[in-house]
């Protein structure tokens, strides 16, 4: 990989990273919305004098126990995105694809809902991990799925199929529904994509006709990939 | 006098049924809807002073819903609800009238303030 192309990937590396933290920080901002509501009617309710009766009891119980929930929400949310950050912590780690793109999913769950589309998972529970780029690897999902996102109509679905043989897991994205803008080129000619899957040693491919595409990589980082810690000193 | 008429429309169903609650215990007239499709018929069947709008909303932005609300109702005032810090971008480049906008999570001193100046507003534009 030349020094342009290196720059290249830092740069979607970025943008990636930005667009996760905007959506995820809309998801945050609009829990705390309803909390600030909930909060906000909790008060109201008693300055006007209206928690007397035993069913008004009952009813700020209820707020009560929604607010609850809703720090429940959050909190589960927003651990989603200490991993998420976490996983660029080491460059090569041992992890699990299936929770790598669980993360993902749930982070960018917002962006797909925006176009009522939703995220499906068939996973092989029994994937064993591997030890690779965590933060390449989701990288190289979201271009995947923010493509799919642009083609995919309202009410479709974006698949994601998990396997592995024995020196290799294998990850299938599928859309599903209605493909609005359909080439399956488009996966095969991204450059990005391209250069991550040969970096840490695997394959991509897309199928004719509907659009899968099919990931290979392998069960260990490959020795002749080189340093992955080798990053791009801006001149 | 008559009460101000709110529609509040956003698809997180608990935050916008709150705020129409919160709304009502300050004496406004308000309704939520959590859709575009409901937010159409509930203008049409009995127009709003203002509409408390999410700018994200699945399937439709908030600014179609508005451009397609100001279609059959052009004088409603709207009022966005925005978790972006870039509300101006978003609505780049868009002519809108009778338009204001709120950051999420809301200030209910802050919003009450918005809301009467747009149904007074309103109320001017009819006489």
């Amino acid at each position: 990989m030349g020094h342009k192309d290196e720059e290249r990937l830092l740069s979607s590396h970025l943008s990636f990273i930005g667009k996760t933290l905007s959506v995820f920080t809309h998801e945050v901002k609009n829990h705390l919305a309803i909390l600030k509501e909930s909060v906000g009617l909790i008060g109201d309710l008693v300055e006007m004098g209206k928690i007397s009766s035993k069913e008004e009891i009952s009813e700020t119980l209820k707020i009560i126990q929604s607010i609850d929930n809703q720090i429940g929400k959050t909190s589960w949310f927003c651990s989603r995105l200490n991993r998420f950050g976490h996983r660029m912590d080491n460059l090569l780690s041992t992890f699990n694809v299936n929770e790598a793109i669980e993360d993902l999913s749930e982070l960018l769950n917002r962006l797909a809902n925006q176009k009522r589309i939703t995220f499906q998972r068939d996973f092989d529970e029994d994937i064993p991990p591997i030890y690779s780029s965590p933060a390449q690897f989701q990288l190289l999902v979201f271009r995947i799925v923010e493509k799919n996102l642009q083609r995919i109509d309202q009410g479709g679905a974006i698949v994601f199929k998990t396997g592995y043989t024995k020196d290799s897991i294998t990850i299938d994205i599928i859309p599903e529904g209605n493909l609005i803008e359909f080439n399956e080129e488009v996966i095969r000619n991204d450059d990005i994509c391209e250069h991550i899957v040969k970096r840490l040693g695997g394959d991509i491919s897309s199928a004719a006709g509907d659009g899968k595409v099919a990931i290979t990589l392998p069960l260990s980082y490959p020795a002749s990939s080189g340093d992955i810690r080798q990053t791009v000193t801006p001149k | 006098m008559n009460k101000t008429k709110v529609l509040v429309v956003d698809d997180g169903v608990e935050f916008a049924s709150t705020l129409a609650e919160r709304l009502q215990l300050r004496g406004y007239d308000a309704t939520a809807v959590y859709c575009a499709e409901d937010t159409f018929a509930a203008v049409k069947s009995e127009p709003p002073d203002v509409i408390l709008l999410d700018l994200k909303m699945p399937g439709m932005s908030g600014i179609e819903i508005l451009m397609t609300v100001r279609t059959f109702a052009p004088d409603i005032y709207v009022i966005l609800l925005t978790g972006h810090m870039d509300i101006e971008k978003e609505i780049e480049g868009i002519r809108l009238d009778n338009f204001d906008y709120i950051m999420k999570p809301v200030d209910i001193k802050e919003l009450t303030v918005k809301i009467d100046k747009a149904a007074e507003k309103r109320k001017l534009g009819r006489e």
